[in-house]
């Protein structure tokens, strides 16, 4: 009985320490080994819905055995280069990961074992509702508990070179602009409608 | 026997329609003809005819039924404006006045605040910058500004009713127009246009001032303006919903938005064929056919103007309106966004967060018009005054501390206490504004209403404009200069009831001297000034229950020169 309570307490307080493990890292802790690369060239702009991505990635070869041991993970996501973060801070760059805005939409998901170390490549639709703006791919590796431990990117440090441009689509169709006008006349009809018979009725 | 049968005719044949003043009869019941005269008739068969009619003939005298013949469902005053409040009543004219008048201005508030909680969206798909959100929100609320003081004179002018349903659907477009908007300008435009429907708020008001009398105008003001506000926070609900629901039909993010527009335009749209077909200006009919028949005196727009600008009053009332109502709007406009961004939430979640404050208002404004009626029972016009510089001011103190707190649960709590606080001054602020004119009644309202956006544009220019202060920042600010900006009450001062600080004046002066010093001697010899007459008479209860007990009415006569 004792032992049981004793054992709840030591995990308990385990558990503890545990805790500020998640949610703390700073990208700025993080080692640039992977290498990804994109297919578009600088400047290139690509229609969403329609266009194709290729992203290849993998760790980079000049570097010592072993550096790849924890991950287990690799996460690649289109992110917003600095020119199309400027007077939006709902993509503000953060260090601490977890309220990091940068890296909004996901592009693959993939296991990676440390054994099989060839380049991994994908081709990717640009999806619909991905915005209007100028990007960079990054990947993050992760570890078993699902930490960032490492990145690549296919850009500068500063976000400033090899970046594509996506154009969105805008959302409309023809019925739909039929319509609004149709509705809007109708409206504005019927007020002159109603005021024709207000007349009509007082005199 | 005789008196059961004599008060069961007397409630269903007299019981319908009549002019009793308040107190005199236990129950009202709506009309219904049939099963109420077939009880009559076998209620009475046991009775002598010419007995029966005795009987009638005497109660209805007693009850001061004179020759005219009854014509409303509600108790009445002498302008036939209504002595009673009955929520859950349509009779026309003076109930279905109400909830025409607050299901439309409730489809302006829902359309003109459709796209803060889409924003998420709306920012991607039209590209957006911060800067551009904060002109868009400056620009919703600003075209109400002068929109208002016309709206005002509009009522004076040709009736609530015409004026509101023409604003209604000629701003529906705008809404339309919402969906194919495809840059940073059109979306500042259509949000500008949209805008303008806001001015509904002033022929809410006039309409139940017209239509219900002073024991009650501020609770139907209070109700009517509140219930209308709600749709600024079930709009926050609404439209995520029917993004939720149009996005798992199949459609993509960025055309879902857009298809849901539709929705709040239609509404608006429908309601204003509502106001046309069904409701009616005042109690006696519509101004038109009132004008006609010479029952409405027509009046000239530059004398309206002219008495509505030069009452200090009224200018004192549209700053501290800004200052809760414009407070009001721009929470609408920034608290959604706010909950997104600072606290990591999903956009319907923080749209739940941010319908919450706008939803107080379906008890917290009428709370404050029954609030201001309540105290001016007991304490008359100054009791008003007091109620509505206490609450803004309080309100003032919850925003600041809302700034200040960073934890999600508690910003959430003070978030909805302060809403509740600013809310009631605004109701309060609708308890004093019938009284400070009659001959420009709408003016004043307008200019209130119109103050009250003036507030919402400068509170988000200063303090909500790009990047400068962090929204945090920006709403203990505001707190701060809401409680400045309510000092001003303190100076309003009517020489017949006083003010804050002040009793009424050691002079004699009555109702009477104060509204019709509004005309002058050529145009009381026209007659032009009954109404104001009648309105003066009616409003006396604005002294309070120590004064009524204590001193007569002394000069009953209205005074001859101006």
């Amino acid at each position: 009985m004792a032992t049981a309570r004793a054992l709840l307490v030591a995990s308990l307080v385990l558990s503890c320490f545990l805790l500020p493990c998640y949610g703390t890292v700073l990208f700025s802790s993080l080692q640039r080994t992977l290498v990804v690369t994109a297919s578009p060239t600088s400047q290139q702009v690509l229609k969403a819905g329609v266009d194709k991505i290729t992203v290849t990635w993998g760790l980079n070869q000049t570097l010592p055995a072993g550096t790849d041991s924890s991950y287990k993970t690799i996460r690649v996501k289109l992110c917003y280069a600095r020119i199309s973060q400027v007077d939006r801070p709902w993509r503000k760059t953060v260090d601490l990961l977890k309220k990091d805005k940068t890296c909004q939409h996901k592009v693959a998901a993939r296991p990676y074992s440390p054994a099989n170390r060839t380049t991994q490549s994908l081709d990717w639709t640009v999806e619909r509702d991905v915005p209007t703006a100028t990007y960079f791919i990054r990947a993050y590796a992760y570890d078993a508990d699902d930490k960032e431990v490492a990145f690549g990117q296919t850009t500068d440090a500063n976000t400033t070179t090899d970046l594509f441009q996506v154009q969105a689509i805008s959302g409309r169709h023809a019925t739909m602009d039929i319509c609004s006008i149709c509705f809007s006349v109708f409206s504005v009809v019927s007020l002159f409608g109603f005021f024709y018979n207000e007349k009509r009725k007082v005199h | 026997m005789l008196g059961i049968i004599s008060t069961a005719c007397s409630f269903c044949i007299v019981d319908r329609q009549s002019k009793i003043p308040n107190g005199t009869r236990r129950k009202f019941r709506a009309p219904s003809s049939k099963p109420c005269f077939s009880y009559i008739l076998r209620a009475t068969r046991c009775i002598p005819l010419s007995f029966r009619f005795s009987i009638l003939d005497k109660k209805m005298e007693v009850e001061g039924q004179a020759t005219q013949p009854p014509k409303f469902a509600l108790p009445v005053d002498s302008e036939n404006k209504a002595t009673v409040f009955r929520l859950f009543s349509v009779a026309a004219p003076h109930m279905r006045a109400f909830h025409l008048s607050w299901v439309s201005f409730f489809a302006c508030f829902v359309s003109t605040f459709a796209a803060p909680p889409l924003l998420p969206i709306i920012r991607d798909n039209l590209n957006l910058t911060a800067s551009d959100i904060g002109n868009a929100g400056i620009a919703s609320v600003s075209g109400a500004v002068f929109a208002r003081v016309a709206m005002g004179t509009a009522c004076d002018l040709f009736g609530p009713r015409l004026a509101s349903a023409s604003l209604i659907l000629l701003t529906a477009p705008a809404v339309y127009f919402t969906s194919i908007a495809s840059s940073s300008t059109s979306f500042l435009l259509v949000r500008f246009f949209t805008g303008f429907s806001l001015a509904t708020f002033v022929s809410t008001q006039f309409w139940m001032s017209s239509m219900f009398s002073a024991p009650v105008v501020g609770t139907a003001n209070g109700v009517a303006g509140g219930w209308g506000n709600l749709g600024g926070g079930a709009t926050q609900l609404i439209m995520p919903l029917v993004f939720a629901l149009i996005l798992n039909i199949g459609a993509v993010k960025f055309t879902a938005w857009r298809i849901a527009f539709f929705i709040p335009a239609l509404f608006q749209t429908l309601s204003a064929f509502a106001v046309l077909i069904f409701g009616k200006d005042l109690p006696d009919g519509n101004f038109r056919r009132l004008q006609k028949s010479g029952d409405k005196t027509k009046d000239k727009v530059s004398n309206v103007f002219f008495h509505g600008i030069t009452n200090y009053r009224g200018w004192i009332l549209a700053l501290t309106y800004g200052y809760c109502f414009g407070v009001e709007l721009t929470i609408d406009n920034i608290v959604a966004e706010y909950f997104y961004d600072r606290f990591d939430l999903k956009l319907h979640t923080a749209g739940m967060i941010a319908a919450s404050s706008g939803l107080a208002n379906i008890v917290s404004r009428p709370a404050g018009g029954m609030l201001s009626d309540a105290v001016a029972k007991r304490f008359g016009m100054r009791g008003r005054l007091w109620a509505l510089w206490i609450v803004q001011t309080l309100g003032g103190v919850f925003c600041i501390i809302l700034g200040r707190v960073g934890s999600l649960g508690a910003s959430v709590v003070v978030m909805i206490v302060f809403s509740i606080f600013v809310q009631a001054a605004c109701g309060l602020t609708f308890g004093v504004v019938p009284f400070v004119s009659r001959r420009s009644l709408g003016l004043i309202s307008g200019m209130t209403g119109g103050g009250g956006n003036v507030g919402a544009v400068l509170t988000q220019l200063i303090f909500f404009k790009g990047s400068k202060y962090s929204k945090e920042t920006g709403i203990t600010f505001m707190g701060v200069m809401i409680i400045f900006c309510t000092l001003p009450i303190c100076l309003i001062y009517f020489p017949q009831w006083g003010g804050m600080f002040c009793g009424p004046s050691s002079k004699i002066t009555t109702e009477e001297d104060y509204y019709l010093s509004e005309w002058t001697s050529e145009e009381k010899e026209k007659g032009l000034h009954l109404a104001s007459l009648k309105f003066a008479d009616n409003s006396r209860r604005e002294r309070g229950r120590k004064e009524d007990s204590e001193t007569k009415p002394v000069d009953e006569t209205p005074s001859t020169h101006v």
